[in-house]
């Protein structure tokens, strides 16, 4: 292989460093003595409140959460696999598949990556309508986060609320692209088709219903006080702990750390707009409840600016009809609505790649459930699994 | 921006009050506005142009038969290998640029539009169909070919304006 | 025929009573033994308050289906006879065909008696309910103390329930539900108590008339939130629904029930539901009391303008953990309980 190419890695933070207690790597079942109060617990993998097929094993002590074993890959379909016998434009439609609801920013992510093999530079056009596309989405996908965590908490209304105004958003997508979830809208070079002809005229209406919508729904759930009773102070994670998993996303802004790719990974017309990134104070349950709807209304302020600034020009850059970029890797990442997604592309020179490696935001924010559910009693688990904001076909791919 | 700071105790208990009273204002003013129900199957909602339905293989009025030439770029193309054909053959053994079957496993398609955006001749659309459940298996291989598909209403003209060239975008 | 039918509706009880005395007079000219009468009007009563259960298991069904759809911005049930009314008839129908399914190891007798027994607490409390002037089947003396106690014996069913079904979670569903309507009686029964001091009686009859024209919620109106938020939890509605949510990890303790028998449950629960809004009327709202309209018109009102709270509540907000639940009760409710029994005894004794 030839001439490494990376995308942004010399502007990537450094890792923190420190060891993993022994305590967090995955053990086989422990046995439960028969003389203490522990029992083993196991939540799904079909299950109401987890948010797809997953398995809990739970070592209680009374109500106490003693340990958490968790076991993926009920959804696992070797994608990664697949790829390598995908070319390039045939694996678009997949990657909208991994995680379903953050769709557009996992079309982005890859399409960024491919352009990048091939030095292919886009249209300024392109890049207002893949902002205005990701951020709609990010709406999208924390009014359902939204939704079914008040389903979760026990208030059934929240769910109609948001999904009415998520009802809006999805049409607005399915106008644009023909599907309304896995939208396969991103092609190499731009898009498959314009932005429809009355799409900023529902934008501009979207834009001036939803802030009232959001503080009705900011009202309903996150400040009422029985909400905050639950989740104030529950699930705690520091800091240094939360970057040392890879957490990324509002879980981790929630702990006090400021990292989005957005600011700190730039990319597309991102520097050139103005936008404020939501910073949670303790890391709590609550934090991360709070970074999302904020977050909600820094993307309304961020479609208002890319409406405003939005040039003419061509939707689609000329790009080859075969897609054979040079060999070489490269890693791109956006910060979907869970977290940075990242796609590592390995191009051997073929119309195929060699290697796809998809980093998702789920699978860390996963890896610290054991540490942040330890010590909390059985009830919390609902609420906290809940505000990590799981996707867990995007966990097992 | 920081989360907002915690507040005192008597703040809590007020603000804790005045939530619940909110949340309560909120769903007694939800009680008197218009339900957003669409009742189906009585009213449907308006499908946009644009919408991935069914696979089909339209006939063009003018020509009075099917736009595919059995190139197999769409073969060639789908993710899931949805898409198999057969070609015609003439009288002398040679294949014709004309498909005897073109099979398509409805049960296997993912409604990418990939091969819809590969055809060159713009034989391929994705209709509006997507009331598409059933209890038999069997059926979900079906020649498209055989089919003669008419399409109705505005994805007709939609795709007619494609193929003659004066597709303004939409 | 005009007179007839203005006192049917709002002379009730006279002509009850004189039709009564009019049968015991013909009874005793007969020779017949009056006593046989007498229990021939009980099981009238008994008879008459079991069709308004059924009736309004019905209703109210369909009113909070409908006005929840509402507050979430769609229809509700709209298909299955005008307006959906007929819709909890055809659940019914659906429930009493399924298969009745009675777990292997479960004890056979308890699993069975469960929902009766909780049925019979709630059907007993129907006993005190003055559902106009004078007419109660059974005006107690000791009316406010029998339904405290009668409320508290669905307890046994539900632990029954729980216990019956052979199953860990049913079991702790079983039991945190029994510890929270024992929990939530104490509140209640010192704002009652309130009550019963305003009244000077006991007597569910007495309290109604004792009432100025609004009722006592003017005031008690902290009485009146208390009685409401204790009853909500008793009833295990709204935000105190812990133990029969099926969205949390303990499933309650119905969860092995199937059919019949958990349409009893289910019946029961929407039964102790206007029986809250029924008794939060008497004792608050002032029962029958009301112009124009007949006594019982004015009773189904008010009883189903507090159901109607008690259903805007449930469905606004998100659910109590079991110890805040706990919390709240022991924390919260009893010193303000206590506090208001304190000031409106002063203020009774003062003024």
């Amino acid at each position: 292989m030839r001439n490494v190419t990376f995308g942004n890695r010399d502007k990537m933070p450094p890792t923190a460093r420190g060891t993993v207690p022994a305590a967090t790597v995955v053990q086989p079942l422990p046995s439960a003595s028969a003389t203490s109060d522990e029992f083993l617990l196991n939540i799904g993998p079909q299950h109401p409140a987890t948010h797809g097929v997953l398995r809990v094993v739970v070592t209680m002590d009374g109500e106490v959460v003693k340990d958490i074993v968790p076991h993926i890959g009920y959804v696992h379909r070797g994608l990664e696999k697949l790829f390598e016998n995908r070319t390039y434009e045939q694996i678009i439609p997949f990657t909208d598949r991994t995680d379903y609801l953050s769709a557009i920013a996992n079309n982005f992510a890859y399409v960024r990556g491919v352009e990048m093999l091939l030095g292919l530079e886009v249209p300024r056009k392109v890049e207002y309508m893949r902002v205005l596309m990701a951020e709609l989405n990010r709406i999208a996908s924390h009014l359902l986060w939204l939704a079914a965590y008040g389903l979760d908490m026990g208030a059934f209304t929240p769910f109609l609320y948001a999904f009415r105004d998520r009802e809006e958003i999805v049409a607005m997508i399915e106008e644009a692209s023909g599907g309304r979830l896995t939208t396969n809208y991103f092609r190499v070079g731009g898009f498959v088709h314009d932005l429809p002809k009355d799409f900023f005229a529902r934008l501009r209406k979207f834009l001036a219903r939803f802030g009232k919508a959001l503080n009705e729904l900011d009202t309903l759930l996150v400040e009422n006080a029985i909400f905050v009773a639950r989740t104030r102070g529950v699930g705690v994670i520091g800091k240094e702990r939360a970057v040392s998993y890879g957490m990324t996303g509002p879980c981790l802004r929630a702990s006090n750390a400021a990292f989005d790719v957005r600011r700190d990974m730039p990319y597309s017309i991102y520097p050139s707009l103005e936008f404020e990134i939501p910073v949670g104070r303790n890391g709590d349950t609550w934090d991360r409840s709070w970074v999302r709807i904020e977050e909600m209304r820094q993307s309304l302020a961020i479609l208002r600016q890319a409406m405003e600034g939005f040039p003419e020009g061509e939707h689609r850059a000329r790009a080859p009809r075969n897609i054979e970029p040079p060999a070489g890797e490269v890693y791109s990442a956006v910060e979907g609505p869970r977290g940075e997604i990242g796609f590592y592309i390995v191009s051997d020179g073929t119309r195929k790649p060699y290697r796809v490696k998809m980093r998702k935001p789920s699978f860390s924010n996963f890896s610290a459930l054991p540490e942040i559910l330890r010590g909390l009693k059985i009830a919390d688990l609902v609420a906290v699994m809940g505000s990590l904001d799981l996707v867990v076909p995007e966990i097992d791919r | 921006m920081y989360a907002p700071l915690e507040r005192g105790p008597i703040g809590r208990v007020l603000s804790g009050i005045a939530s619940l009273g909110k949340g309560l204002w909120i769903t007694l003013a939800y009680m008197f506005r218009k339900p957003i129900t669409v009742q189906y199957p009585e009213q449907r909602v308006v499908l946009p142009l644009r919408f991935r339905g069914r696979l089909v293989m339209p006939v063009d009025p003018e020509k009075g038969t099917n736009r595919c030439t059995a190139c197999m770029r769409c073969v060639n193309i789908c993710p899931n290998h949805s898409i198999d054909i057969e070609k015609q053959t003439g009288p002398d053994g040679a294949p014709l640029p004309k498909p005897a079957k073109y099979l398509y496993n409805l049960g296997t398609c993912m409604f990418c539009n990939l091969c819809v955006e590969v055809c060159p001749f713009f034989a391929l659309v994705m209709s509006d169909e997507h009331e598409l459940a059933t209890t038999d298996r069997g059926g979900f291989v079906r020649d498209l070919a055989a089919e003669k598909y008419r399409l109705t209403g505005k994805k007709a003209s939609w795709w007619q304006r494609k193929f003659r060239g004066s597709d303004s975008g939409e | 025929m005009g007179h007839f039918l203005y006192d049917l509706f709002y002379r009730t009880d006279v002509l009850l009573d004189a039709w009564r005395t009019a049968a015991h007079q013909s009874w005793a000219m007969r020779g017949w033994p009056v006593v046989i009468l007498d229990v021939l009007f009980q099981l009238g009563w008994a008879a008459a308050a079991a069709v308004f259960l059924a009736v309004n298991a019905l209703f109210i069904i369909w009113f909070e289906r409908k006005l929840a759809a509402r507050i979430q911005i769609r229809r509700g049930p709209n298909r299955v006879g005008p307006w959906g009314i007929l819709q909890t008839l055809a659940d019914t129908g659906k429930m009493l065909i399924k298969e009745d399914i009675i777990p292997d190891a479960a004890d056979r007798g308890v699993f069975k008696a469960a929902p009766l027994m909780v049925l019979a607490s709630t059907f007993l409390l129907f006993v005190v309910l003055p559902f106009g002037r004078g007419l109660v089947p059974a005006d107690l003396n000791v009316g406010l103390l029998y339904f405290l106690a009668i409320g508290g014996l669905s307890v046994i069913g539900i632990l029954a329930g729980g216990w019956a079904s052979n199953n860990k979670y049913s079991l702790m569903g079983g039991m945190r539900s029994a510890a929270q309507i024992v929990s939530y009686e104490v509140p209640a029964v010192l704002t009652v108590l309130s009550i019963a001091l305003l009244a000077g009686s006991l007597k569910l009859g007495d309290i109604v008339r004792a009432q100025p024209a609004f009722g006592y919620i003017l005031l008690q109106p902290v009485g009146f939130l208390l009685f409401l938020t204790a009853s909500n939890a008793e009833i295990n509605r709204g935000p105190f629904d812990l133990p029969e949510s099926d969205s949390e990890l303990v499933s309650g303790f119905v969860t092995e029930y199937s059919a019949m028998r958990f349409a009893i449950f289910f019946l029961a629960e929407y039964t102790n539901l206007f029986l809250a809004g029924a008794f939060a009327a008497t004792l608050f709202l002032g029962g029958w009391r009301g112009p124009l309209l007949p006594p019982v018109a004015w009773f189904l009102i008010k009883s189903y303008f507090v159901v109607f709270l008690l259903i805007w509540i449930r469905w606004t907000f998100p659910r109590l953990r079991v110890d805040h639940l706990m919390a709240f009760s022991w924390k919260v409710l009893l010193p303000l309980a206590l506090a208001n029994l304190f000031i409106t005894a002063v203020l009774v004794k003062v003024l």
